[in-house]
């Protein structure tokens, strides 16, 4: 599945500039110290954080694509940031379970690369 | 003769949760910080200690690590990493800044290690060049796609950290309920 699918069957909103690529597993966290450690390249990072530092811990990790649940309010800082870096961020309105349980719908379980 | 070096290829183990602690004396002005791994760790929580005076001023979320080359079994330690800062930009003449634009230009991403203040007035414990090449090295050899890859840098090229308003990447400051707070200099 890639960021373009999820976008399609998930409905959501890409916030940010970034090149299409393939997504594996979920991780899901608040905390970037959390994502650092333990996130692998290619999962699907649902937060509801909304500062820049969510980006350079994105980058790091190389998760697929950052989704901001919640129909939180991404500042434009952290947009720009992630745009300048392809880093992609996707919005939803729905809750971090509601949209939890939607990707293990469509097949993205909570299995992580190793 | 000599074996060939390793083509090291490495991944995290033994992660540690805890806390980076910033204590500041009130009676000399001086800061240190250090990790810990205490359950709940907490503020404005005063003591004596020799001619200091200590109150812990932050609690910032974060973790210690090892580093592991699965070809040639080297383990290295990453205990004397305070914590990783992403560069602003906010001083044009720094060290750091001038890097950043450069790097930048080449499609790659800055960050700059930093180590523990280990006592007040003690400038902060530099971390070997070695480890920030392994740790370039980690980053960038779990990347996948063309992102922009990761290059380490020392803090010591920041001119006078007082100055410096980059962005550690620590949980502290970070929940968006927070009511935003004026921003200030690092150390």
């Amino acid at each position: 599945m890639t960021t373009q699918d999820l976008i399609d069957q998930a409905e959501l909103k890409p916030l940010s500039r970034f090149a299409h690529r393939d997504v594996e597993g979920v991780f899901i966290s608040d905390m970037v110290s959390d994502v650092m450690a333990l996130a692998q390249p290619g999962n699907l990072w649902l937060t509801i954080q909304t500062h820049k530092s969510i980006i350079p811990a994105a980058n790091l990790v190389d998760v697929a694509a950052i989704v901001i649940t919640g129909g939180k309010e991404v500042p434009a800082e952290t947009i720009d940031l992630a745009s300048k870096y392809d880093v992609a961020i996707l919005s939803t309105s729905r809750s971090t379970f509601e949209m939890a349980g939607q990707l293990y719908k469509l097949g993205l379980g909570g299995e992580q690369t190793k | 003769m000599d074996a060939p070096a390793c083509q090291h290829h490495w991944v995290m183990i033994n992660v540690s949760f805890g806390f980076v602690a910033f204590e500041t004396c009130y009676h000399c002005g001086g800061t240190r910080t250090f990790f810990t791994t205490e359950q709940t760790p907490l503020l404005r929580e005063k003591y004596r200690e020799g001619d200091h005076y200590w109150n812990r001023v932050e609690n910032a979320q974060s973790f210690q690590f090892e580093l592991h080359c699965h070809r040639c079994y080297r383990r290295e330690k990453f205990e004397d990493l305070m914590g990783l800062l992403h560069c602003t930009g906010c001083r044009a003449e720094c060290a750091i800044d001038v890097l950043r634009r450069r790097y930048e230009s080449e499609g790659k991403w800055v960050l700059v290690a930093f180590g523990f203040l280990p006592d007040a007035h003690v400038p902060p414990q530099p971390i070997p060049e070695e480890k920030l090449r392994m740790l370039s090295e980690y980053f960038n050899q779990r990347r996948r796609a063309g992102r922009a890859p990761v290059v380490v840098v020392p803090f010591t090229l920041i001119p006078d950290t007082s100055l410096c308003f980059g962005d550690f990447l620590h949980d502290v400051g970070m929940l968006s309920q927070e009511p935003p707070g004026e921003r200030r200099p690092l150390l």
